[in-house]
């Protein structure tokens, strides 16, 4: 393990005095409306915080947008799509006051709201449809991943309360869902992330990072090595969080999610699934029962194996019949080690004898076991009578006598239980109580044993040959589904261990130092008093009830900060999603507040949220520039116009479809390339694939999915240019635009004069008439039939397309 | 433009997401006041930039040979393991990714090369004719035998979390000299190594700092690089094209006042269309006169060291050459093969030394040959199952503890040996350099102290030793 922090850890306790008296650690609540002098000007509450301020530096706010361009900005800004030629007519001539309110009412009544502000939660999620490099056979497709994508579409949509979307994102299968167990889907946000060759400590980290820096703006992962050197999170609260998902697991078989209650497991050929599924399960079933009895009856081996330790950066590899399997030691350590913590009756004495030294062991183990043999079957750390027997009876000089006595006891266990099993595979267990106290390592659902067949495989336990064969298998079925197109829905969820995980601090970071141990609990700095542990199956759900608590802080404002962002091009933090000590302090921190308290109070309505906003005055200003004010605030810190923002990669795909009149806006469903020409559904669909992100979506600042991005850059280079002008999509596009406006042309008497046809592309490409000079310029372009699609292009390429005022 | 105060605040909004997260510590000496100019070179990210103090190195051209080139058959003669030839090494084996037998002596012949005698194999015979010229590091290491990892931690300097590679932090440290062309190029012929683009991708800093990838197996210019032409218009009528599109772009900027993402923009199409044209005229090597053609020799590794020396001449940051598709150095059934991979680049790669001396351009391009890590002095043991071995090929297992890279110009000593590995070539025992330490080294060449060029990411100042790594003084000319 890396220990990225040490740097950090040498400094000093984490400051918690100065938390407490951290803007972002007070409690949220309404701000008395500031006095301001321009009395006439503010329209909604935000109005007067931005106002005073402009006041304060003697600035005066820009007026109102002309309302082609606030019709233009708004669909932008809640749909990612421009408005129709006759939307803009409309609202045009709609001089009543309500007509900017029913713009804004409608267009948050639009799905394609929800598929604008989704894309924005899948930053923060960072999402993907692949896990990143996987080795050798391994799958490396998400193949449900859409569903989680839905999901948030639909929830957006739907105005889930904030609260109740981030409850379902941690902890849906701890909720009683009823027929409609869609939300299922949700757990796509813990489960999505990069899969770093199966390193558990990793896919836990990321799973830490995106739940407290993505809801909370705090960077806990920070404190994964040590201490974090500004803020008062201490080790040991990373390692309670550690333990809340190091007690989850992802199930073999992911559920499948719909609406009904019944739910079809394919919607093609019913008896062609089952067929080819019930082959798949046999195949796999024998093999695993073959699989898990050779690791038990080698269990002496293992044992002897796991003194020597975990090995560092295990990565799983190919192993012969013969081989110990690294993977599988692995879980033996997990399983002995969370036996310390549970004061584990049959390792009891393991623990107690491994701390002796090597030139004190014979001596001094009988002694030991002739104290732990005195302790009473109601003893709160009783050990089990057979393993201390079994040590009693062998000569003990080192640890490895005492794994091999280990060893040969849980082998003869299992042979017992074998040959029950042989008499009556009805058998449920031993008859002596401490043999099958025993036998439930080997068979119980807690114990190293408890694997599936995937997870085997993943772990490369099978012979080689064989695991290649099974994976082969699995992957060869998973893609006939997804190829039929009729899978149903499913979700990758993750569920509760049946046994929890007590996580220790691991020192540095480093598992083969485990440090002490800490409870599953909440954030030090979140807590007033006394932190209750999480309760096993239902500590998710408990976090999540801390996290979108009233009274927590940090989430609401964190996502006023997030929303805000997105609407203005500027956030009132510039640290997204580090709302530390270290981070920014927020431009206008009475405004922050009063949004953050407004969104808790009225119900964690997010479209609330829009509305408050876009019904401002300060929303509704020009984004000319003003000489004047920028000598004052370059920056536009104080609202005093709009901020220009140019079109995302997805509103610039979408975009140039939909000029094209070729965008296909059905909503939904399994993801393709973006690459060619011919997927033209909206870019939120595309096959987002992270270990081959496409050229042009990294060109074009899409955020890398690896980890959970705050925002995106903005960038300006070259290699966009060259892709508007030579990607054979944009030149399809181009001519289909061409041929959009020409059509239109044919029902007519004759032809469209060249005059009419450049005002029509205006119009479809930017929303507008031409000017006479305009027209002539362009008119002076044409110079024969392909020059109307260079014209098309140009208008597609222009800043008046690609930026929105 | 006007260059009045724009301050941090607004800069840091004009780079991106309108937000702190980026720091520009070393870049940006006042944080208070920047002038215009360091606000467009943030708004363009890829714009030329001042180091931190005055570098040797300019241009980097790291040459990979990916799956672990070995050390004890090209650059690290071990005669001891002729005493041993299949007996155990007394000292022992070391654990690497397989099971390993014998001691395995190189069957290849080292000779002493030019006025230093270093010895060298005669793998790479062309090359060590540039011997002179060379500093060969003996005593490598890197931190776990498996390449996934290990080529991560050589590109990245992290085995395993999302970290932007080496190209990126170069180019997000000193921008590009030539702003028609990508900073950043990586070349592979025939598709994707192992690990694919996570290998010299830019994690948290801005996507144009990401390599540019291309499959150098192609020759046609259309093939190598994405959008480079337009496939049905001429570029008279894409100049006409453009033309229009900048009196359009002009007029709507004159209604809106002062605006450097507008202008910005508008320079952009102009970059453009002249990296159509010095990109195409860079990768074509046919213009290349035929005496320097032949002295790099036929085959996609000479024309891909080839395209490298033309880039890094028009100001190309950091050219990446890898050897090829998934894994090509991976010799664990039989290591002759190392003979015929030499044999495709040994040639190129001596030529381009050559090339670039009498250039006048070895003193500022820091050229880098090495692996992910190199191979085991002892016999990769025969594995029927994973259908590894067969007959009586022998091959060579992965080894971390110890092995060779070379660099060559830039600010290097020439005919200078490096650290050592141990008898049999095991293990790096004298002067060890770790993988955080040769890219400390990298950077200091280029004129940055690699404990200062930092991005603040996710709450904390991030670079690409993270918390490791000294510079090698000792190689420095």
């Amino acid at each position: 393990m890396s220990p990225f922090f040490i740097l950090f850890c040498l400094l000093g306790q984490p400051p918690a005095d100065s938390w407490k008296s951290h803007w972002a650690a007070q409690p949220t609540a309404r701000q008395p409306l500031p006095s301001v002098k321009q009395k006439d000007w503010p329209n909604a509450r935000i109005d007067y915080f931005i106002l005073r301020q402009l006041e304060e530096h003697e600035l005066q706010p820009s007026p109102p947008a002309d309302r082609r361009t606030l019709l233009r900005r708004a669909s932008y800004d809640l749909t990612g799509l421009p408005p129709t030629p006759e939307e803009i007519q409309e609202f045009e001539n709609d001089a009543s006051p309500e007509a900017f309110v029913n713009v804004v009412d409608r267009l948050l009544a639009s799905p394609h709201y929800g598929e604008r502000w989704g894309r924005y939660w899948l930053d923060v999620a960072r999402y993907a449809d692949s896990k990143g490099y996987v080795r050798l056979q391994e799958e490396p497709r998400y193949h449900y991943a859409y569903t989680y994508r839905d999901y948030v579409v639909r929830s957006l949509n739907a105005d889930l309360p904030y609260d109740q979307f981030l409850l379902e994102q941690l902890a849906a299968d701890q909720l009683s869902l009823t027929d409609d167990n869609r939300p299922l889907a949700a757990l796509g946000f813990l489960t999505l992330g990069r899969r770093f060759t199966s390193n558990k400590h990793d896919i836990i980290d990321d799973r830490i990072d995106v739940v407290t820096r993505g809801l909370m703006g705090l960077t806990v992962t920070c404190a994964r090595c040590h201490d974090h050197k500004y803020d008062p999170i201490p080790i040991a609260d990373y390692y309670s969080l550690y333990g809340l998902f190091a007690s989850t697991r992802e199930p073999a078989n992911l559920p499948l999610i719909g609406g009904e209650r019944i739910k079809p497991v394919f919607y093609g050929d019913r008896s062609e699934y089952l067929h080819k599924r019930e082959e798949l399960e046999k195949l796999q079933q024998t093999k695993h029962t073959a699989l898990l009895n050779t690791l038990r009856a080698d269990t002496s081996r293992y044992l002897v194996q796991v003194l020597e330790g975990r090995k560092t950066f295990l990565v799983p590899m190919p192993a012969e019949t013969t081989d110990v399997r690294p993977t599988f030691v692995e879980l033996w350590i997990d399983y002995i080690q969370g036996a310390s913590r549970r004061q584990d009756p049959i390792f009891t004495p393991w623990h107690a004898l491994a701390v002796l030294g090597l030139e004190e062991f014979s001596q001094k183990a009988p002694d030991l076991l002739r104290e732990l043999s005195r302790r009473g079957p109601d003893d709160r750390h009783r050990v089990n009578p057979r393993i201390v027997n079994a040590l009693d009876s062998a000569p003990l000089a080192s640890m490895a006598d005492v794994a091999r006595t280990y060893g040969e006891l849980f082998i003869s266990v299992h042979n017992q239980w074998q040959s029950l099993l042989a008499q009556d595979p009805r058998a449920t267990g031993l008859a002596d109580p401490d043999e099958e106290e025993l036998r439930q390592v080997l068979y119980g659902p807690t114990g190293p044993f408890a694997i599936t067949s995937k997870e085997a495989v993943a772990a490369y336990l099978y012979d080689a040959r064989l695991n290649t064969k099974l994976a082969k298998a699995q992957n060869k079925f998973d893609l006939w589904l997804m190829e039929t197109g009729q899978a149903p829905d499913r979700a990758h969820v993750l569920v509760d261990a049946p046994a929890p995980y007590e996580p220790n601090i691991f020192i540095r970071g480093n598992p083969d130092r485990p440090g002490p141990i800490v409870p599953r609990r909440f954030l030090s700095l979140l807590t007033e008093g006394p932190r209750k542990t999480f309760a096993h199956g239902k500590g998710r759900w408990q976090l999540a009830r801390a996290i979108t608590d009233r009274n927590n802080p940090l989430t609401a404002r964190v996502l006023v900060n997030r929303v805000w962002l997105q609407h203005f091009g500027n956030a009132l933090v510039s640290t997204p999603s580090n709302f530390g000590l270290r981070g920014e302090r927020p431009s206008h921190p009475a405004l922050l507040d009063d949004l953050a308290r407004q969104l808790i109070d009225g119900g964690w309505s997010i479209k609330d949220l829009h509305r408050s906003i876009l019904l401002s005055s300060t929303y509704q200003q020009s984004s000319k520039d003003r000489p004047e004010c920028r000598q004052v605030d370059p920056s536009n810190q104080l609202c005093w116009k709009m901020n220009r923002r140019h079109l995302d990669f997805e509103m610039l795909r979408d975009s140039m479809l939909w000029a094209a009149d070729r965008l296909d806006l059905s909503m939904g469903g399994p993801p393709a390339p973006l690459t060619g020409s011919t997927n033209v559904r909206r870019t939120i669909y595309g096959t987002i694939d992270r270990l081959d992100l496409p050229g042009m979506m990294r060109t074009f600042d899409f955020c890398s999915p690896d980890t959970h991005s705050p925002g995106r850059f903005s960038t300006t280079v070259p290699q966009q240019a060259l892709f508007l002008m030579n990607n054979p999509f944009v030149l399809e596009q181009a001519q289909a635009l061409v041929g959009r406006v020409k059509d239109r042309a044919k029902p007519d008497t004759a032809e469209a004069s060249p005059a009419e046809t450049i005002a029509r592309l205006y119009a479809l490409v930017l929303g507008r008439k031409p000017t006479a000079s305009q027209t002539v310029r362009a008119l002076d372009f044409i110079q024969d039939d392909a020059s109307w699609t260079e014209l098309a292009q140009v208008l597609l390429l222009s800043n008046q397309f690609l930026f929105v005022d | 433009m006007d260059t009045g105060s724009l301050n941090r605040r607004e800069l840091l909004s004009r780079i991106g997401m309108g937000m702190g997260t980026v720091a520009l510590t070393p870049l940006l000496r006042d944080a208070g006041h920047l002038q215009a100019a360091e606000a467009t070179a943030a708004l363009t990210p890829t714009a030329a930039k001042p180091p931190q103090f005055t570098p040797k190195a300019k241009h980097v051209i790291h040459i990979f040979l990916n799956g672990g080139p070995s050390h004890i058959d090209t650059f690290d003669p071990k005669p001891a393991l002729e005493k041993y030839a299949g007996k155990p090494i007394p000292s022992g084996n070391l654990a690497t990714e397989r099971k390993t037998g014998a001691a395995f002596p190189s069957p290849f012949k080292f000779s002493r090369f030019g006025q230093s005698g270093i010895e060298v194999s005669e793998l790479f015979k062309k090359t060590a004719e540039s011997i002179d010229d060379i500093t060969v590091i003996r005593s490598m290491y890197a931190d776990i035998p498996n390449h996934e990892p290990s080529l991560l931690l050589m590109n990245c300097g992290e085995a395993r979390l999302p970290r932007p590679s080496m190209g990126s932090w170069i180019n997000y440290g000193l921008g590009t000299e030539n702003e028609n062309l990508p900073g950043f190029v990586v070349l592979c012929p025939g598709g994707l190594p192992v690990q694919g683009s996570e290998n010299w991708r830019s994690a948290f800093l801005p996507g144009a700092h990401q390599g540019t990838f291309i499959d150098s197996q192609h020759e046609k210019i259309e093939q190598l690089i994405e959008d480079i032409r337009n496939p049905r218009i001429s570029p008279s009528r894409q100049r006409r094209q453009l033309e229009l599109l900048r009196n359009i772009n002009t007029e709507h900027r004159s209604q809106r006042g002062q605006d450097p993402q507008l202008d910005s923009r508008i320079h952009s199409f102009e970059l453009a269309y002249r990296m159509q044209m010095e990109a195409a005229e860079a990768f074509d090597v046919s213009r290349e006169p035929r005496a320097i053609r032949e002295l790099y020799g036929p085959g996609p590794q000479a024309r891909q060291l080839l395209v490298a020396r033309r880039l890094v001449e028009r100001g190309v940051r950091f050219v990446q050459l890898w050897h090829g598709a998934r894994q090509p150095w991976d010799s664990h059934t039989d290591i002759t093969d190392q003979q015929t991979l030499a044999r495709q680049c040994d040639q190129g790669i001596g030529a381009l030394l050559k090339d670039l001396k009498q250039r006048g351009l070895l003193e500022e391009t820091l050229v880098i040959w090495g692996g992910e890590f190199g191979r085991t002095p002892s016999v990769e043991l025969p594995n029927p199952l994973i259908g590894l071995q067969s007959g009586d090929k022998q091959g060579r297992d992965h080894n971390h503890h110890g092995f060779s890279m070379w660099m060559a110009g830039g600010g290097v000593k020439g005919g200078y040996v490096h650290g050592a590995t141990d008898e049999f070539g095991w293990r790096g025992i004298e002067n060890r350099v770790h993988v955080h330490d040769l890219h400390a080294t990298i950077l200091h060449l280029l004129g940055f102290d690699h404990e200062r060029l930092t991005y603040r990411y996710a709450g904390r100042d991030f670079r690409l030793t993270d918390v490791h790594g000294s510079v090698i003084r000792e190689i420095l000319g």
